[in-house]
């Protein structure tokens, strides 16, 4: 905790993580961190591994070796598996997530899925929850969809409730994974626009993402992985107007 | 006789059958929903050794008639009746009611179990997911999202395994139970009028619709986010921009 001095907190630290899917390696030895305030846009081609590496972080997967540590807290593994579920489970209460298919609770409204986290994990009383998930909905723009269910928002209004689900626990960081790559492109702006509000109040966010104007504009750190390594690294000006690596060079090519 | 007289006559101790077959058919109908889930939980994530003594048992009561299990129980008791009254367990079997009970409730055990495993293995995967990120416990996420889930998602199948086991339970009659068919055949013996029977059938139907009622009533509740695009869509207010 020496970092907190000087305000540099690292929330997350990856070190040399690989992971292996049978006999393919996914992972070969990714190391990360992020540091409070940090937005990191982590680019890629589909199976560079961004998604799997994103989910080694909250332990969603495994990582076959390397650390992940959380606060300073490292969670242990042995044989493949966290030694310790309530460890798991601690570290992913500072992690909050948003998926690429918002997987939100169909069985619950929108207000019950923002409430559910603070209520079971937490331990805060309905009253309590309620009052904060009403906030937290609105902020995101819905305050008149509170008491519908998944099945009745489009998909960008499913996607800003599960980030206000994710909040609600009050996380001291953020994953996206592709979080607009399920929407429809007229639905995109709008998820973007919160996340945009996100980063610009200081949150601390790791998003794998295809939305180069985020990556560019919003972000702090940009990180690009190829086949399983992290070919570029640097600030979005850096890496877009002076890229180094070969195959950085060729992804954003491609995307122009 | 008329068929009327025949109600008329015997009506007490068709509604006492009645309320036999409800009692035999509910108890082990609710036996066996207590133990299901956590069977069906084994079903779908336990180990081999757990895995395989329980496929066992489900295909032994799957795969045989419920009639042989009943007599299996019931004349087996008599037969190890020494052994039974050294343990204590020969007042419970020798009721034929209770051994009934205990047939019908380890058979329909195995049918929910199976029913369940299909509902377990059909919850959305990404919801399980969610639920783990946000640090739910293994039993919070069963209790929370699993479930919830897999028992929609099984509500018309076991619904219909216990209707099943409403009608099967019939059989009961055979090891001298009272049932709506014992009753009836007592009634039969006295009055040789075949209309008993024709009642015998009525007092099961209105009993399978009673319970069909119920049981849509209960999964239209288990259900109300499904059908809600389409009853919300008139009502719905104006969306606000996000980040409002």
């Amino acid at each position: 905790m020496t970092q907190a001095a000087t305000g540099e907190k690292v929330v997350v630290r990856a070190d040399d993580i690989r992971k292996n899917f049978g006999a393919v390696e996914v992972l070969k030895g990714i190391s990360l961190q992020a540091k409070n305030h940090d937005v990191i846009s982590i680019l890629g081609a589909s199976g560079s591994g961004k998604s799997t590496f994103l989910r080694c972080l909250n332990f969603l997967e495994t990582p076959s070796s390397g650390t992940v540590a959380v606060h300073g807290e490292e969670v242990a593994v042995k044989n493949g598996r966290p030694q310790d579920q309530r460890q798991v489970e601690r570290v992913r209460r500072h992690l909050g997530m948003v998926f690429q298919q918002f997987n939100l609770w169909t069985h619950r409204t929108a207000l019950e899925n923002v409430m559910e986290g603070p209520v079971q994990v937490k331990g805060l009383s309905r009253a309590e929850a309620r009052e904060k998930a009403e906030a937290l909905l609105a902020r995101v723009g819905l305050a008149e969809r509170m008491a519908m269910y998944p099945s009745q928002l489009s998909g960008g209004q499913q996607q800003r409730v599960a980030i206000a689900r994710a909040l609600a626990m009050e996380p001291d960081a953020i994953l996206f994974d592709e979080p607009t790559s399920a929407l429809d492109p007229e639905l995109v702006g709008e998820v973007l626009k919160v996340m945009k509000s996100l980063a610009e109040e200081g949150r601390t966010m790791i998003v794998v993402t295809h939305e180069m104007g985020f990556a560019r504009d919003v972000s702090t750190e940009v990180v690009f992985f190829h086949q399983g390594r992290i070919a570029e690294k640097g600030s979005p000006d850096e890496c877009f107007n002076r890229p180094q690596s070969e195959p950085f060079q060729r992804f954003i090519a491609k995307i122009r | 006789m008329h068929p009327i007289d025949v109600l008329q006559s015997y009506g007490p101790q068709f509604l006492n059958g009645a309320l036999t077959t409800v009692a035999l058919t509910g108890l082990s109908a609710i036996l066996a929903a207590v133990i299901a889930p956590l069977f069906a939980l084994v079903r779908v994530g336990g180990n081999r050794w757990a895995q395989w003594p329980l496929r066992l048992y489900i295909s032994f009561m799957r795969g045989t008639p419920l009639l042989a299990q009943l007599f299996l129980v019931y004349y087996g008791a008599g037969q190890f009746r020494p052994t039974l009254e050294a343990w204590g367990l020969w007042p419970f079997f020798r009721d034929p009611f209770n051994c009934a009970l205990l047939v019908f409730a380890v058979n329909s055990t195995a049918y929910q179990t199976e029913i369940l495993r299909g509902g377990i293995q059909g919850v959305p995967p990404g919801e399980v997911e969610a639920a783990r990120a946000v640090g739910m416990t293994r039993v919070q996420t069963l209790r929370r999202v699993v479930f919830p889930h897999a028992y929609r998602i099984a509500w018309p199948a076991l619904g219909n395994e216990i209707i099943l086991l409403m009608k099967a339970s019939a059989i009961a009659s055979v090891v001298t139970v009272f049932d709506i068919m014992g009753r009836t055949r007592q009634v039969f013996a006295k009055t040789f009028d075949f209309s008993a029977y024709l009642w015998a059938a009525l007092l099961y139907l209105a009993l399978t619709a009673i319970f069909i009622a119920l049981w849509r009533l209960a999964e239209a509740r288990l259900s109300r986010h499904i059908g809600a695009r389409e009853r919300g869509a008139g009502t719905e207010a104006v969306t606000k921009g996000a980040g409002a």
